[in-house]
């Protein structure tokens, strides 16, 4: 099995190389590629140095468009597996193997990576979880199905997501729309428990206003979505 | 209305519609999006020397005076064009996007060709 893991990365010059080695520590198989999203700092050279596979964005995209270009890459490419994981550091490779279980057992099209089914860990503030509870309902109320971090960026999928996602993906803030795409297409999912770290470098790239932004957007999208018709 | 104001008007209209038909020429403005320009400003020059179209109309739906009729209109038009807008630039960000990962991917696959080619030497 072809496994591409892709890291989406902007500005991550303090934590993607440490990434980058624990990916190659615990699935030294797979590939990896790094999707710089226009960064200003060293994160570009970071990865050339570590001798991954890189894709350079002429501009900032944002990581909607970032993840849809390592998409393309898996496509065109033959890769049976795609896993996504964040360049900051707050998901740890070690349950890369578990992501990857299902997919290869046959039992799931998108396997996602929870931090609400385990104990222990980063588990983020109040007001995150709230907005996460919200999309869990939203996601809940659309599909019937109950997804305990629907926002969760720490994902891996077969060759029928990488396909989907590859020529459908939400520009800002995709996680939770892809999952109702996903569903829509007949992809089965499943999350397992993972534990994540708070973030080691680097800032949040969501404020309060974006939150608010996220949510509003997100209900939007998927409501008047719910009336498009699947092609 | 007076004689002075519909002068106004009319050299006015005329004035847009020969900057519209300036731009036409330098390519400023493409064809398919100056249309509507082109009709705007006809329109406007069709009703500043027939004030009495604007009259009537005005009368018909029931406005109690004709300036109201022209702001109404007018605010309408400005709110459509600028939703066409919006349509346009939401489509052109999404081929923009298309574009630029296209790029990205090509970019990659020549540097690769280029390695091998190297290599193979």
């Amino acid at each position: 099995m072809k496994t591409l893991v892709i890291i989406p990365a902007f500005n991550e010059e303090e934590t993607l190389r440490g990434v980058i080695l624990g990916i190659r520590s615990f699935l030294s198989q797979a590939d990896i590629l790094v999707v710089n999203d226009g960064s200003t700092d060293s994160t570009g050279d970071i990865a050339r140095e570590e001798g991954v596979l890189v894709l350079e964005h002429p501009y900032n995209m944002g990581i909607g468009a970032t993840m849809q270009t390592g998409f393309l890459y898996a496509l065109n490419n033959g890769y049976n597996i795609a896993v996504q994981i964040d360049g900051d550091g707050q998901h740890d490779a070690r349950f890369i193997t578990s992501l990857i279980k299902p997919i290869l057992d046959g039992q799931a099209n998108l396997v996602i990576g929870t931090r609400y089914l385990s104990d222990g860990g980063f588990k983020s503030t109040f007001l995150r979880k709230l907005g996460i509870r919200f999309f869990t309902t939203i996601i809940w109320i659309f599909t019937g199905k109950k997804i305990t971090d629907p926002t969760s960026g720490f994902r891996a999928m077969d060759r029928k997501g990488i396909e989907l996602f590859s020529k459908e993906y939400p520009s800002d803030y995709p996680e939770v729309e892809a999952l109702i795409s996903a569903y829509k297409k007949g992809l089965h999912f499943q999350e397992i428990p993972v534990t994540m770290r708070n973030r080691q470098g680097g800032a949040s790239s969501i404020g309060i206003l974006s939150a608010l932004y996220y949510m509003v957007k997100v209900t939007l999208s998927i409501s008047i979505g719910s009336f498009r018709r699947v092609k | 209305m007076s004689i002075r104001l519909n002068l106004f008007a009319i050299i006015g209209s005329i004035i847009l519609l020969l900057v519209i038909l300036e731009l036409i020429r330098r390519k400023y403005l493409q064809e398919r999006y100056s249309l509507i320009w082109i009709v705007t400003g006809i329109l406007f020059l069709l009703l500043s020397i027939r004030v009495d179209i604007l009259y009537r109309i005005s009368n018909f739906l029931g406005f109690s005076i004709p300036s109201n009729a022209l702001f109404f209109f007018g605010v309408l038009f400005l709110i459509l064009i600028v939703l066409g807008l919006s349509v346009i630039t939401s489509r052109l960000s999404v081929k923009n996007k298309i574009l630029a990962q296209e790029v990205v991917l090509l970019k990659k696959r020549v540097a690769d060709l280029e390695k091998s080619l190297r290599s193979s030497e």
